[in-house]
């Protein structure tokens, strides 16, 4: 087992990991920087309000937590409260073997609080076949490796490294291009999906007024796991908590920024419960298992801000640190690794696991502050990060067997340090002492810091109060001296066109098409036409009760059929091309769909299909996530998808592949 | 009448670039201030403070604290790190201390970073200086970020005369330095420095400015390493140049 400090110099040794985790810093900065510029408020204004938000939330935990549990149980979720990782691990695996004698199929989309209790480990040691379904997750599976960043797992690796796990564990010729690696796997994991047994998930919030949770995913695969298996198990840590849908709304502005750069994620999924009479698909069960885990003792710690965190690896992003040695290598003490790395790790690992393990690692920092500059809920990490140094100091044994925080020399000289430096008569002596002892040995040091003292002048130098400048000889000066102007990103104004147009132009820019059409009559007609071009003569389909009726009547009279989609289908043979779904309503900020559940209203037709169509109208159009979330619609329906443009990925080097487990194609058919 | 202002050196200028001190000095007097060296400070505690070592920090703290209670005015720091050690963490060490705790605070009220008082305090951007080099400019984690103390210094350099400036890419990046970080970890602080050192090497300054002892010692270190022209120089140290007539 390596230790912490060989998992450094192994990443350091790494030059694919260090090409890996440069592009991935150099991409991430980029992207946030221009997904801030895209919020509808000043970041700093925004997160000042998602920090409060957050904060009181925690400030009155059990009255939201009991709220959330109370109106779950209500919504018809199974809720189950695990004390620790063990407990959590105990009620998965009761919920699993309920499906039947022998080992069953798991698929799950990723979530780091499963990590954080070890599930995987637990399901397959209990006989189970478990299949992490999100691309990247899915990759650092098949390596045996754990998740190397929180939103990123396959982080760290090339596509070189890619293509040879492929080749060697899926049997796929061997090939660098992301596209067919990205095929490959949509293909291995489509069987996985319309087989599997269990569904298990994680939630990026829960809500306590509306009882419901929130997954965003890109790919498609947390709608598959989330509305396809008859049981879906959620699990999600107990702080992951809002009020309000007004609040999930203004953490989802932030989250995904943060993230990945991007405004909203493709998939925003609202679950309300499970399947509910006349409804085609979603599962017959679903389970809410809510981990503590360390939570709420580390609210009565200095560290209780690192609570507020929502997962969005802003932080590992900015961090130098992290940049230098990638996620694998943050190891607790005897080589113990650790689900959570970067900058809210280094707080939260020993925060909710323990400073005996993990006290070691808040030294994992240089205090710079990039991560406090990124994180899009003030999480004060410097301030944390100096606060579990010291609980750490403090938590240390102090017998000489144990071993301390920091390496025992450096101990031994800050106390002597701090002896000498409150006699000033003693201080002046040492200073006198190092200047030439520190010059002397100064070119041997593996510290640069003493190197640099080689260089600074004599103090013979400077005795004339002059800058060790004056001794150098001057030059010409330059023609124009100046101070590089900065411009700071400036916020687009918002174009104050009309709603439709904003939706067409934000959908368009994520590859989504929009058919413009006069009324429902031509509505019907470009549907018709479409279909007729790729060669289609079959849809999944909303039942007819909820499409327009001129649209009905197009597909009727050209003899298209257009079955209400079910699931499980007959085989996978049996799903069309294309679904076609109406819309409770358009988003106009992001270009989004959102699309509930229902009797007549299947989740399939508009995830199964390679190509979405969509019949919307330019009068249900809302101007943003709050007012989508806030909708009444979405909180009745047992799930709610809201879609925003074509399923994506960018697990593979960050190269962006469109069209994973959800439809590569989403086309809206706009009538006023 | 003329600002008296105590000058605190700071440890690791006072013991390892005493040019610096000297020229903050000269700097603050060429602007109009009073200059007075407190007798008996050492070391402001920020290296047992950031290693977790809180009872040393204190100790430290509390010594400095009662030095400069003897003296009246604002207290000026050539370094950014120990300007926020004083100014926000004194306060956090206290924090469950009723007796010290309004000391810490009135000290954290009156305390300044060189450049900031240079700037905003004393109104003085420019000082005459005459700088004919080409320059870049590194901003110091704590001075940017903690402080967040960075058109001060860009003021002063932009008020040099005849000095060409280069921006430094991603000079917003940490240097690796990190006090007892780059002890305990002296590899990944190598390889954040030849980052910060290849950024300041591409943009062919004479000197690189910055206002932090610390980052400034660590990147020399990197630049004679890897054998690049560039000097590092702290702020103070450039202002203290022979005026331009």
């Amino acid at each position: 087992m390596s230790t912490l400090r060989q998992s450094i110099r192994h990443a350091l040794a790494n030059p694919a990991l260090q090409a890996a985790l440069d592009a991935n810093a150099e991409r991430r900065r980029a992207a946030r920087e221009r997904a801030r510029a895209s919020l509808p408020q000043p970041w700093e204004t925004m997160r000042r309000r998602a920090a409060e938000v957050r904060a009181d939330v925690l400030a009155h935990w059990d009255e939201v937590f009991d709220r959330f549990v109370a109106n779950a149980r209500r919504n018809g979720f199974h809720v189950h409260l695990a004390a620790d990782a063990a407990e959590a691990r105990r009620i998965v695996l009761d919920l699993v073997a309920s499906r039947g004698k022998g080992p069953r199929l798991v698929v799950k989309s990723k979530s780091m609080v499963t990590e954080e209790i070890g599930l995987n480990a637990a399901l397959e040691a209990a006989g189970h076949r478990v299949i992490e379904t999100d691309l990247g997750e899915f990759i650092v599976q098949l390596r045996h490796e754990r998740p190397a960043h929180i939103i990123t797992p396959a982080v760290h690796l090339r596509r070189q490294e890619v293509a040879e796990t492929f080749h060697a564990r899926l049997g796929m010729p061997y090939t660098e291009d992301v596209e067919a690696m990205t095929a490959t796997a949509r293909r291995h994991l489509r069987e996985a999906f319309l087989q599997a047994d269990v569904g298990i998930s994680g939630a990026n919030f829960g809500i306590a007024e509306t009882g419901g949770i929130c997954i965003v995913t890109n790919e498609g695969n947390g709608r598959m796991v989330t509305t396809l298996p008859r049981l879906h198990i959620a699990v999600m840590g107990a702080e992951r908590l809002v009020r309000t849908p007004a609040e999930l709304a203004l953490m989802l502005e932030l989250l995904p920024r943060s993230a990945t750069g991007q405004d909203l994620t493709v998939y925003t999924t609202l679950i309300h419960g499970p399947r509910r009479e006349g409804e085609t698909d979603g599962p017959q069960e679903r389970h809410l298992v809510i981990v503590d885990n360390g939570r709420r003792r580390m609210a009565q710690t200095p560290l209780a801000d690192g609570l507020r965190c929502i997962r969005c690896g802003a932080c590992l992003n900015a961090c130098p640190v992290f940049q230098e040695i990638g996620g694998h290598a943050y190891l607790g003490r005897g080589g113990k690794p650790t689900p959570y790395p970067g900058p809210i790790g280094i707080v939260i690992s020993p925060g909710l696991f323990g400073f005996e393990d993990y006290g070691n690692l808040p030294y994992l920092c240089t205090l710079c502050g990039a991560c406090a500059e990124a994180c899009p809920v003030e999480v004060p990490l410097p301030d944390l990060i100096l606060q579990a140094r010291r609980l750490s100091t403090e938590a240390a044994p102090k017998e000489e067997s144990a071993p301390p925080p920091l390496p025992r020399p450096l101990r031994a000289f800050l106390g002597l340090y701090a002896r000498v430096a409150t006699k000033p008569a003693l201080f002046r002596l040492a200073q006198q002492a190092i200047r030439p002892l520190a010059r002397l040995t100064a070119p041997l040091s593996p510290i640069p810091f003493l190197r640099g003292v080689k260089a600074t002048p004599r103090q013979s130098q400077t005795a004339n109060r002059q800058s060790p400048i004056a001794n150098r000889p001057s030059q010409p000066a330059p023609r124009n001296p100046q101070l590089a102007t900065h411009h700071p990103p400036t916020a687009s104004s918002r174009p104050l066109t009309a709603s439709r147009q904003s939706f067409t132009s934000a959908l368009t820019a994520l590859g989504g098409e929009v058919v413009p059409v006069p009324d429902m009559v031509s509505a019907g007609e470009a549907i018709v036409a479409f279909l007729q071009r790729e060669g289609l003569k079959r849809v999944w389909a909303w039942d007819e009760a909820h499409l327009p009726p001129e649209v009905v009547a197009a597909l009727d009279a050209t003899g298209i059929a257009h079955p209400v989609a079910a699931f499980p289908p007959e085989d996978e043979t049996d799903i069309p091309k294309a679904g076609l779904t109406g819309a409770l309503a358009g988003i106009a900020a992001t270009g989004s769909l959102v699309v509930p559940a229902g009797a007549g209203r299947p989740q399939t037709a508009s995830l199964l299909p390679e190509i979405h169509l969509a019949v919307l109208r330019a009068a249900d159009i809302v101007p943003d996530l709050q007012a989508a979330l806030t909708l009444p619609a979405v909180r009745q329906a047992s799930m709610t998808s809201i879609i925003t443009g074509p399923s994506r990925t960018a697990d593979i080097e960050m190269t962006l592949t469109i069209g994973v487990h959800g439809p590569r194609r989403v086309v809206v058919f706009l009538a006023p | 009448m003329p600002t008296t202002v105590n000058l605190f050196p700071t440890c690791l200028a006072g013991t390892f670039r005493e040019s610096i001190v000297i020229a903050a000095e000269a700097a603050l007097r060429r602007a109009g201030a009073e200059v007075v060296r407190p007798q008996g400070l050492t070391c402001c505690g920020q290296p047992a403070f950031n290693a977790g070592d809180w009872e040393n920090a204190r100790r430290m703290a509390e010594h400095t604290l009662r030095v400069l209670e003897g003296y009246e005015g604002p207290v000026v720091m050539p370094a950014g790190s120990c300007a926020a050690m004083l100014r926000q963490h004194y306060a956090e060490l206290f924090a469950e201390d009723p007796a010290w705790l309004p000391r810490a605070r009135a000290l954290a009220g009156r305390t300044y970073e060189f450049s900031e008082f240079l700037v905003d305090v004393l109104g003085a951007t420019d000082l005459g200086v005459d700088f004919p080099h080409r320059v870049t400019y590194h901003p110091s984690c704590h001075l940017l970020r903690a402080l967040g103390v960075d058109r001060q210094p860009r003021a002063l350099i932009a008020a040099l005369h005849g000095a060409e400036f280069v921006e430094l890419p991603h000079a917003e990046e940490c240097c690796g330095f990190g006090g007892v970080f780059s002890a305990e970890f002296p590899e990944i602080a190598a390889a954040m420095l030849e980052r910060k050192v290849a950024n300041i090497a591409a943009t062919g300054a004479e000197y690189c400015i910055t206002a932090d002892p610390s980052c400034l010692l660590h990147i020399q270190g990197g630049l004679n390493r890897a054998g690049v022209p560039t000097r590092m120089i702290h702020i103070a140290e450039v202002l203290a140049v022979n005026s331009a007539q």
